[in-house]
């Protein structure tokens, strides 16, 4: 078993609005191993991009705030850190790519001379060397020309250059995490397709772990090793990527398949909308945040929230739902394994 | 196995669950906050600003005092209180009456001989320096004893206590007798404090020792005097000595003796009217303007543009003499109209250019598209979708239009080439003030608070406005 | 054929002998009752061609036909509005297609209103039951878009444009901008009123799954022109031209086993700009089959089989 890179448990992350107090991380807990890609997935609001982003520290701390939670980077805390004890590890041992290329980008600096900036400020190189080894970076991720490119500005490359030349700077002081914060939801799916399998090809070379933040399984059934499910703050259902698809064990993480067209579905099998919005993080629910929207709803749901129950010790699959109780009510399509004479719910 | 073991187990401890099914969905679209439109939604915003909402209470004080104050406060800005020129601000002061003046024989000592006798070396100054009389502003009567060995007096006058022979003051006059012991003054007294000092001659040269004497005139009126300024009526009866109010200035007055508060509200009509109208004016057509540009866009929109590049590269000074000469309006005459007009010809393209902005911006939204589709004329659409969504910025410029209009008004008030006296205007009362800065700061003092507060308030209503209307209702969530 | 374009050209002058072949002469049918699906990346000018179609912008070149008869080429306000219990169109962005300082039954009204043929209290009746079609409750028509989420305004998007009963709407990528739970709501609406209004559609996305599942018939664009277009299965399972065939092969499936089975490396390059386009065919730099006269010579549309064209050298 490989040890975990990253370990986070139980984060909670609040913040200060003018409307009130919002609990946007409720107690999120997982690790990361090495080598290993985790895909965290779910809606807009769910929390996922706050979660990740507050690992990094780059969450303004005063609207926001860290309430509970520890978070472990080769055993070493890097919650409530100073910021110059932050400056050390943030871009050198996990590094972080954005959504919008265009926007992460200074539009003022030459590519090159960004990727030379990260190289001279953490590792110490002097201009010339800083800016080859920049090339080289570029040129790991297949930018074609990148000593030309490297002298360009971030408005003459395309949003898959971009994207390209974002993962060649957070590669630069050889991360053992890359987070990767909905890499191609703004790209085509021909160069989504590039980017992902640029990724897994460095993920390979460069012996790095990958956290993938997105709200598309196929991305997810694509790219991931481990899946993470966050619902309204909270992980709802955690498991390698072939438990949460074929054995899923959450209601949500059922609606959510539902809900997509995939190649098997005829136009005979109409697509299965969650009906409903997510639940408003100013005062969150006291049960469970899936209550108001689940189709097998009952009524412990309101008011108890169900913890994380482990439904399979080697793979570490876990759900919250009150449906994993042995005496729950059989769902059809749900994995609920502590129902025993039930056979294996329709896979997928 | 053993895992669904470890599940039973861990799960079964909880007990008491409900597995009956639970009906939620039907409330899913319900939207429980209550409907806000846009302008209700930028009025709570605003009102949680606090430093908007004061300069708020503020623009709206200085509103009732430009309109309704003229009527609480009755005063003439134009009439002249010779009593109390240059009055700091003050209680209400009170006079005396008294006699209509007539003319003091003096004192002539008869056993005193008029010329010396013998020069001394050394003239030592006179002594029991001392009013003969109650000291008024109508008269200051002084006597003192007389100095074997002079000629003559001279008297001096000042607003402090003289250091030294040489810091005696204005000198008032020279009594060429040494019998001739008095002294009436009657130049300029005001209720205030003088050191009369007298200094012994011998006909030639003054001595060096004087003697000094404070006296603080009491203000005084005569009942002719006050008859004609309305303090009191045919019938009334009233002995000298008796004490009367005088017209009581809050303000102070100025160097003329006006009142100061009846100055400023006339003024506040004046620099509100132009730092008013003019926006309102030039905004108004910048709208119109820029909304057409806009809107048609292409070469029209290209031409329109230069055009308005073309008026800001004029020079706004320039422009002011330009009118004022070509309405013919000679110096010493008011100048407002002129001004207006130089405002509102050279204020326009900033108004234009933002809404020019805007429409350009809203013209790409989807819902301008979704309603060509639906048959709306363009007429339909600039009225219905446009300009409503271009009413934020509308309201914020107006709002930093009016400040820059008045303090423009102001500085050209000041510097001569705007309002002209006696029009007040805040700008013109600064003018006057700067004369007499050092000695009646008052006069300075509060026509530049009154620009200064009104400025700042309408700016900082205009940044809260902006705050308010521009997080537009795009909750994304 | 109710909807009909022969060699429909649209260009932009961006400056100086800059022209932009957003949409480069695209002939295309779609039957009556019909729903086509039109896919593309970003720069194939499949939202420009929706747009042109229905008058929205001008047309530079080529015909539209509509029920037979000729489509201006330049609408005017009239024109819209003689054609707006037609034609009509539902927007991409649910944030920006409605206008913020009107209520909904404004917003939802405001066909029926321009059209002047009811009174103020039958509009109030008519929205309100639109309202309920969708999915929304009929008293949310006093309130603000801004109140709304993404999901809920593009349905109120939607009851716009469906109130005043339209034959043909276009589907602008109604659902790029929602969450994948409210994508699905929004398509089962437009499935519904597709079948019990009897419309036809066309509909515009770049998801090709979602595509797939929604259309009879796809078409595929690159560069303003039509690579290839078929029945919707045929096309996604079986695709001919190699720019399709790399569309779906780069497409994910959320189906893990599928994704390791698959193998595919991607081609690199991107797509070129479509400024200033010359002859031959728009995807020759990228394509795996390009030969000497893929440079050279445009390729002609080939019917491979009763209803699937191509547009590839490949095949003529």
């Amino acid at each position: 078993m490989t040890d975990s890179i990253l370990e986070v448990t139980d984060l909670s992350v609040e913040f200060a609005t003018y409307g009130g107090r919002v609990k946007a991380v409720r107690g999120v807990s997982f690790d990361v191993k090495a080598g290993e890609t985790l895909a965290i997935v779910g809606e807009s609001g769910c929390g996922k991009s706050v979660t990740v982003q507050s690992l990094m520290g780059i969450i303004p701390m005063p609207p926001g705030e860290i309430t509970g939670g520890v978070a472990k980077l080769n055993g070493k805390d890097i919650l409530g850190l100073t910021s110059k004890e932050a400056n050390e590890f943030r871009g050198v041992k996990i590094g972080m790519i954005f959504q919008d290329p265009m926007t992460s980008l200074n539009p003022t600096m030459t590519i090159g001379d960004q990727i030379a900036e990260t190289l001279m400020v953490h590792r110490g190189m002097g201009k010339k060397d800083a800016f080859d080894r920049a090339i080289e970076l570029l040129e790991k991720t297949k930018i074609s020309e990148a000593s030309k490119r490297a002298k360009q500005y971030p408005f003459e490359f395309s949003g898959g250059m971009l994207q390209r030349a974002m993962i060649a700077q957070s590669l630069a002081c050889n991360p053992s995490l890359l987070i990767a914060d909905e890499p191609t939801t703004a790209l085509d799916v021909t160069i989504q397709a590039q980017i992902l399998e640029l990724m897994s090809e460095l993920q390979r070379t460069e012996n790095m772990s990958i956290i993938l933040i997105t709200h598309d399984l196929a991305v997810v059934a694509r790219m991931a090793d481990r899946v993470a499910v966050m619902y309204a703050g909270q992980i709802v259902e955690s498991g390698t990527v072939d438990e949460i698809f074929y054995e899923s064990a959450h209601p949500y993480t059922l609606g959510l398949r539902a809900a997509m067209p995939s190649n098997k579905t005829t136009r005979e099998k109409k697509l299965t909308p969650i009906l409903g919005s997510p639940p408003d993080l100013f005062h969150p629910p006291t049960g469970c945040g899936y209550f108001a929207r689940c189709p097998y709803a009952m009524k412990s749901c309101e008011k108890m929230l169900p913890p994380e129950c482990l439904l399979t010790a080697e793979s570490n699959h876990q759900s919250r739902c009150w449906l994993q109780h042995p005496d729950a009510p059989r769902v059809q399509e749900l994995f609920q394994p502590a129902r025993t004479q039930e056979e294996a719910p329709d896979a997928g | 196995m053993t895992d669904s073991t470890l599940l039973k187990t861990q799960l079964q401890a909880v007990s008491n669950l409900d597995f009956s099914p639970s009906d939620t969905v039907q409330s899913a679209e319900q939207i429980s906050r209550p409907s806000l439109s846009y302008w209700q939604d930028a009025w709570i915003r605003l009102k949680k600003n606090t430093r908007a909402i004061v300069s708020l209470y503020i623009v709206i004080g200085l509103a009732l005092f430009t309109l309704v104050g003229p009527i609480l406060w009755q005063v003439d800005p134009a009439l002249q209180d010779l009593n109390q020129l240059s009055q700091a601000p003050s209680l209400p002061k009170q006079a005396i009456f008294v006699e209509e003046h007539t003319r003091w024989e003096g004192i002539v000592l008869e056993n005193f001989p008029a010329e010396p006798e013998a020069f001394l070396d050394v003239l030592p100054a006179p002594t029991n320096l001392r009013t003969a009389e109650a000291a008024t502003t109508q008269a200051v009567r002084i006597v003192w004893d007389p100095v074997v060995g002079a000629g003559g007096y001279a008297v001096y006058r000042n607003q402090h206590l003289p250091e030294s022979i040489n810091d005696l003051g204005l000198p008032l006059g020279t009594k060429l007798a040494g019998n001739e012991v008095s002294y009436e003054d009657r130049l300029n007294i005001e209720g205030r404090d003088y050191y009369y000092s007298i200094v012994s001659t011998d006909g030639y040269d003054e001595s060096d020792s004087y003697i000094t004497l404070k006296v603080t005139p009491d203000l005084a009126i005569t009942k002719t005097e006050a008859l004609s300024r309305g303090l009191i009526t045919e019938e009334s009866i009233v002995a000298n000595g008796e004490t009367i109010d005088l017209e009581f200035h809050p303000f102070g007055t100025d160097y003329l003796g006006r009142d100061m508060l009846a100055r400023l509200m006339e003024g506040a009509r004046v620099s509100l009217f132009i730092g008013i109208v003019a926006p309102f004016l030039y905004v108004m057509f910048g709208i119109f303007y820029g909304g057409f540009a806009g809107y048609f866009g292409g070469n029209l929109d290209a031409i329109l543009m230069r055009f308005a590049d073309f008026v800001v590269a004029l020079p706004f000074l320039l422009f002011m003499i330009l009118f004022k000469i070509a309405f013919g309006i000679g110096p010493g005459e008011s100048g407002v109209l002129p001004m207006l007009i130089a405002l509102v010809l050279l204020g326009w393209p900033a108004t234009a250019r933002l809404v020019r902005g805007q429409v350009l911006q809203i013209r790409t939204q989807g819902y301008i598209e979704a309603a060509r589709l639906l048959g709306a004329k363009d007429h339909y659409l600039i009225i219905r979708h446009i300009i409503p969504n271009t009413m934020g910025v509308i309201l914020v410029t107006l709002t930093f239009a009016v400040p820059a209009a008045i303090f423009t008004e102001a500085f050209l008030s000041f510097i001569g080439m705007g309002v002209a006296p006696p029009t007040p205007s805040w700008g013109s009362m600064c003018n006057e003030g700067v004369k007499t800065m050092l000695s009646h700061p008052h006069e300075l003092f509060f026509p530049a608070l009154f620009i200064s507060t009104t400025v700042l308030a309408f700016n900082l209503l205009g940044d809260g406005l902006t705050e308010a209307l521009d997080s537009r209702m795009r909750s994304r969530e | 054929m109710l909807v009909k374009t022969e060699n429909l050209k649209k260009h932009f002058q961006i400056g100086r002998g800059q022209n932009l072949h957003a949409v480069d002469g695209l002939s295309i049918e779609i039957a009556e009752n019909e729903i086509l699906g039109l896919v593309g990346e970003s720069g194939s000018g499949k939202s420009t061609f929706g747009k042109t179609l229905i008058g929205l912008h001008p047309a530079t070149s080529g015909k539209a036909y509509y029920k037979g008869e000729e489509l201006p080429q330049r609408f005017t306000a009239a024109d819209h509005l003689k054609y707006s219990r037609e034609l009509q169109m539902i927007f991409q962005d649910p944030y920006s297609s409605l206008n913020p300082r009107m209520t909904v039954l404004d917003i939802v009204g405001e066909g029926i209103s321009i059209q002047g043929q009811h009174t103020q209290s039958q509009v109030k009746e008519l929205v309100a039951e639109w309202l309920i079609k969708v999915g929304l409750n009929a008293d949310h028509m006093s309130r603000y878009p801004h109140e709304f989420s993404g999901g809920q305004r593009q349905r109120i998007g939607i009851a716009r444009a469906m109130i005043i009963e339209p034959r043909f709407v276009v589907c602008d990528e109604p659902i790029s901008a929602l969450d994948v739970s409210v994508q699905a709501q929004v398509i089962n609406l437009l499935d519904e009123l597709k079948s019990s209004m009897g419309l036809t559609m066309l509909f515009i996305a770049h998801d090709l799954s979602m595509v797939r599942y929604v259309s009879d018939r796809m078409a595929v664009m690159y560069l303003g022109t039509l690579v290839e277009m078929g029945p919707s299965d045929q096309v996604f399972f079986e695709p001919q031209h190699p720019y399709t065939k790399l569309l779906i092969e780069s497409n994910p499936e959320p189906d893990p086993r599928l994704e390791r089975e698959r193998g595919f490396v991607p081609i690199q390059g991107e797509i070129t700009s479509p400024v200033n386009v010359g002859a031959g065919c728009r995807f020759a730099d990228r394509c795996p089959s390009m030969s000497e006269q893929c440079q050279r010579e445009t390729p002609p549309i080939t019917q491979i089989a009763s209803d699937h064209v191509v547009s590839c050298h490949l095949f003529s």
